[in-house]
């Protein structure tokens, strides 16, 4: 590895702040039309009314809340490499964690417009808020979709913070580097950091309370998603083990998504000397870890099922194994336990293009293991006379190409316009090793 | 002569020569003003002996109120009707406890947050003294002030500690 | 010569008072189980068995946690959790002895189990924890072998085990490189088999003693627990020997307060896998779930127990832990650990209590279960000075070397 200095990671990092190539404002362009795809499909089911998509009797719930729960899954793993793998004082993870915590704020707001888009009634989401009003009527908060309201809000303000705060030094970087306008707007931006030993002083301490907090909300927030499902008595939803096993299989798709993010990143950014294939192993390694809590999982809910020799219970894992949606099934089981094994082998987790591959595969893994939970469940249970089976319709495919869309619109427009690395937490490591002492 | 004093800046090129020569200012009879630095650094933290930040207890207070204000909101708004829906309890422990739980994190980081602004003098648009874009670069910058007549004594001592002396500053007091 | 090593002279008087806490463990036992409640003897053997078993298997892991994670701040804390290998073929026995009174054990032997019996027969359960135990204790001792080659120096000491294994490895000639890739494999089949064969044990010898009650958390509930004890048995047995002079084992603050850290976190771990199982149930209200969790939280006596359980297993360790400099100070952690291992006792005795006192009036308590817990105790402690015993060196290394 070239050595590093903090002029060169200053410079690396400064560079991809330059006025962007025609290609980047080509991209830009593309992925605005699919935003306005998707909120053209929005608008015409908001004119024509819900039934456009392919929610049905008993499946309320179709790919909206798949997707809602997908996004905050990805969400998860920002929280996790930026809070948790601080606390633990994991080193591999400074390079990586800026643009993480920017994938958590961006897929936090992406999935948080999943439950007004479902609304169909969009107009009406105040009757959530604890406001007076007229119709003198209060939010039930012994509801879980309560919880939610709650939990989603938190996260996106927490997580938007921490990542503000973080980004302080750098946004000071930037400003001394710069002139005229933009030297003023990063001044005003940075609020005129100068890293004296007293912003220093409080500064460390409040990051590592932002850290300590940040680690109980990020586990609490997929817990309390889990709990939409598991509170109530439908098979397949009503189990103890769903709080942990959303958190593992959150931060799973989340660290996936970070390799599908970073890999092109430090190609198209030069980041190699600083992302380097080192750390992407060592996300890697997590995954297998995170993948084989999933797949413990899936085999618990399955051994229980069997166990309890309830008759719901067992017909409810037969058809997802065997039923309408067994491919869906199979593709979940293929993708998130089995997959993320290969990367067990070093000459798989060491080449760029396996890991990209490989974590595209995780991702779509994930999004299915999210159908077969909310929509399995549902469309088969406890009386044959209920059942029945869902297919989303072409606008519910296209608001989700549209949230795609968004998520990137947003990722690639911060990349080009803010530190996509933190460039103090380098400096830190270059100048304590990876050993920094709170 | 009058006591006027006045401030110089040392430049360093590493957090362990900054600390050296705050170390031996603290020994002679000038005194360290203020330190910059791009990043965080322990040794630096050492060297000034500076007492723990106080952020924690703005943290604290905004935890406990939040869980108060959470718990509460529950509790209010499941009596405003008092009404048993599906059999639970009208005031549950149970459910109440996520709510207040999420607000306690919230709240807690708001007091962070107002903790850090206050103690650290956040948003200070007009720099304290000299600065240098170093500071946000590679560069430790230890600033400390001397009477005016001290003023070639205090170069030297930068200089021999090993920085490269670069302002002297506006006469104060 | 030998009585110059000072830690001889600390192990002579205390084998003998650990072989006294045994002899009244046991006498207790039989008295017990001879007489007109066996169930009730067995019941404590049960609790004891899973417990101590449970520091046994999660103190090995911290060691082997920390190795996986390429740790460097642990090194001696190391030395501590694998001593608590010597353990394993103790706990194999006394679970091959749990299967004497399986009449008094198992209730659901004489229950009509509507299907269950398939996976609830006494001869498939036997065959299946046994092998899962002997799998995990193995792989436990293959790692403890490999890391002792790394940790022990040739010479010969006169300890017949150190000798033997210095011996073998003479003649042998191990290339580190391959140890230190076979440490990294069975560490992480240690990992894998741990949480397997814990989910087990906690299916099999707990949540299956109500055999009509099931929660799919229980085995990773179980697990966590086991790493939760684990980790306050390992911070105990390294401030004992922290504090006894005589013994040149010495850890600095930093790293007692980095094992209480992980502690911490463990106690939220343990506390939200209790809280996360008891609000499903609570909102799901179903009859199988249900009665389990009215039974032990809702009506007296046991809900007494539960919330001391909840007390003193998680928001009184969790208040004080907050502290940093709780967590550097070695007196504090011990008390704070040994509330936690309390806690954790009387915890089993709220899942495992109910099943053999199902119309108790009062909480079933007796003097012989803290006489029969002496019994477990003394077997610990005599399994762990032993090792240290037949590996003096393994304390006596100053820690500044060590710590990298």
């Amino acid at each position: 590895m070239a050595e590093l200095t903090c002029d060169s990671i200053d410079n690396t990092v400064l560079d991809t702040l330059q006025p962007p190539s025609r290609f980047y404002w080509l991209l830009i362009a593309f992925l605005f039309m699919g935003v306005l795809l998707g909120a053209g499909c929005w608008l015409y089911q908001i004119v024509t009314g819900i039934g456009v998509g392919g929610q049905n009797n008993p499946v309320h719930w179709g790919i909206y809340l798949v997707n809602f729960v997908f996004w905050v899954g990805i969400a998860h793993s920002g929280t996790l490499i930026s809070a948790i793998l601080h606390l633990f004082r994991a080193g591999w993870r400074n390079p990586i964690a800026r643009a993480a915590e920017t994938m958590t704020i961006f897929a936090v707001c992406v999935a948080g417009l999943f439950p007004f888009i479902h609304l169909g009634r969009v107009w009406v989401v105040f009757y959530m808020l604890p406001i007076p009003t007229q119709r003198t009527l209060w939010p039930n908060f012994t509801s879980p979709l309560m919880f939610d309201v709650v939990a989603i809000s938190t996260y996106l303000m927490v997580s938007a913070a921490f990542w503000y705060t973080g980004m302080l030094p750098d946004l000071a970087t930037v400003r001394d580097r710069a002139s005229g306008t933009r030297k003023k707007i990063f001044q005003v931006l940075s609020l005129g950091w100068t890293g004296t030993h007293e912003q220093w002083r409080h500064y460390a301490r409040g990051y590592l309370f932002f850290a300590s907090l940040a680690t109980p909300l990020v586990i609490s927030v997929h817990s309390v998603v889990s709990w939409d499902f598991a509170l109530g008595v439908v098979p397949g939803w009503h189990t103890t083990i769903f709080a942990p096993y959303f958190v593992a299989g959150a931060i799973h798709s989340g660290l996936a998504m970070v390799l599908t993010l970073m890999i092109p990143l430090r190609k198209i950014f030069k980041y190699e000397a600083i992302i380097t294939v080192s750390v992407l192993e060592n996300v890697a390694k997590t995954i297998v870890f995170t993948g084989i809590i999933v797949g413990f999982a899936y085999g618990t809910e399955l051994f229980i099922a069997w166990y309890s020799h309830n008759v719901v219970e067992m017909e409810t894992f037969r058809w997802r194994i065997f039923g309408d949606y067994s491919l869906e099934y199979w593709i979940m089981v293929i993708c998130n336990t089995l997959i993320p094994l290969l990367f067990l082998f070093q000459k798989i987790r060491t080449r760029i293009p396996w890991l990209f591959g490989l974590s595209l595969l995780i991702n779509v893994g994930m999004w299915y293991e999210r159908f077969v939970i909310i929509i399995g469940s549902v469309a088969h249970d406890f009386v044959p006379y209920t059942w029945g089976l869902y297919r989303p319709s072409l606008i519910e495919l296209g608001i989700m190409f549209g949230s795609f869309c968004l998520f990137f619109f947003l990722f690639v427009l911060f990349v080009k316009h803010l530190p996509s690395v933190s460039m103090t937490e380098m400096k830190e490591t270059l100048f304590a090793g990876d050993h920094h002492d709170q | 002569m009058t006591n006027e004093t006045i401030s110089i800046l040392g430049l360093f090129d590493s957090d362990d020569a900054a600390a050296v020569a705050i170390r031996n200012l603290k020994k002679s009879s000038w005194s360290v003003e203020r330190v910059h630095s791009p990043v965080p650094s322990p040794k630096i933290m050492n060297a000034l002996n500076v007492k723990k930040s106080r952020v924690g207890w703005f943290t604290l207070a905004g935890g406990i109120l939040g869980f108060l204000a959470g718990f509460g909101l529950a509790v209010f708004s499941a009596t405003r009707w008092n009404l048993i829906v599906g059999g639970k309890p009208v005031v549950a422990w149970v459910p109440f406890f996520i709510v207040g739980f999420e607000f306690t994190i919230l709240f807690a980081v708001m007091g962070n947050i107002i903790g850090l602004l206050t103690l650290a003098r956040l948003p200070q648009f007009r720099p304290p003294g000299p600065v240098d874009p170093g500071f946000s670069g590679a560069r430790f910058g230890v600033i400390a002030t001397c009477a005016r007549s001290q003023e070639t004594d205090l170069s030297h001592f930068f200089r021999d500690n090993g920085a490269t002396v670069m302002t002297v500053e506006k006469p104060t007091g | 010569m030998e009585t110059r090593q000072p830690f001889h002279i600390t192990t002579r008087f205390l084998i003998p008072i650990f072989l006294a806490f045994m002899l009244v463990g046991t006498v207790t036992f039989i008295l017990q189980v001879s007489g007109d409640h066996p169930e009730k003897a067995w019941r404590t053997y049960l609790i004891n068995f899973l417990m101590f078993s449970a520091m046994a298997q999660g103190g090995l892991l911290f060691s082997v946690v920390m190795n996986t994670v390429n740790a460097r701040w642990s090194r001696p804390l190391n030395t501590v959790s694998e001593s608590f290998a010597a353990f394993f073929p103790v706990s194999f026995l006394l679970f091959l002895i749990l299967f004497l009174g399986s009449g008094h054990v198992f209730p659901w032997l004489h229950e009509n189990l509507h299907g269950k019996e398939v996976w609830l027969n006494l001869p498939f359960l036997f065959v299946r924890n046994a092998a899962g135990m002997l799998v995990l204790y193995g792989i436990g001792l293959a790692y403890l072998y490999h890391s002792l080659w790394f940790k022990l120096s040739s010479d010969v000491t006169g300890r017949w085990f150190q000798d033997l294994l210095i011996r073998h490895w003479y003649r042998r000639r191990p290339d580190p490189e391959q140890y230190r890739r076979r440490m990294t494999i069975f560490g992480n089949l240690y990992i894998l088999a741990f949480t397997l064969v814990l989910s087990l044990i906690g299916f099999d010898l707990v949540m299956s003693m109500d055999p009509h009650w099931y929660s799919t958390l229980f085995g990773a509930y179980t697990f966590v627990k086991a790493f939760y004890v684990g980790l306050g048995a390992v911070i105990i047995l390294a401030a004992i020997l922290h504090l006894n002079p005589q013994v040149a084992f010495a850890l600095q603050p930093s790293q007692f307060h980095d094992i209480g850290k992980l502690f911490f976190a463990f106690c939220m771990l343990w506390g939200d896998f209790f809280y996360v199982q008891l609000v499903v149930i609570w909102y799901g209200n179903i009859p199988e779930e249900t009665a389990y969790l009215i039974q032990r939280t809702m009506t007296p006596p046991w809900n007494i127990l539960a919330w001391t359980v909840f007390l003193t297993g998680f928001i009184i360790p969790f208040l004080i832990l907050i502290n940093k400099t709780v967590k550097t100070m070695p007196k504090s952690m011990i008390l704070i650990c040994l509330t936690v291992m309390v806690a954790i006792w009387l915890e089993h005795m709220l899942l495992l209590g109910p099943v053999y006192a199902p119309h108790a009036a009062r909480l079933p308590f007796q003097a012989s279960d803290g006489l029969i817990s002496m019994g477990f105790l003394g077997l610990m402690a005599v399994s762990i000075t032993t090792f240290f015993n037949q590996f003096p060196e393994l304390i006596q290394r100053k820690p500044a070397e060590v710590t990298g």
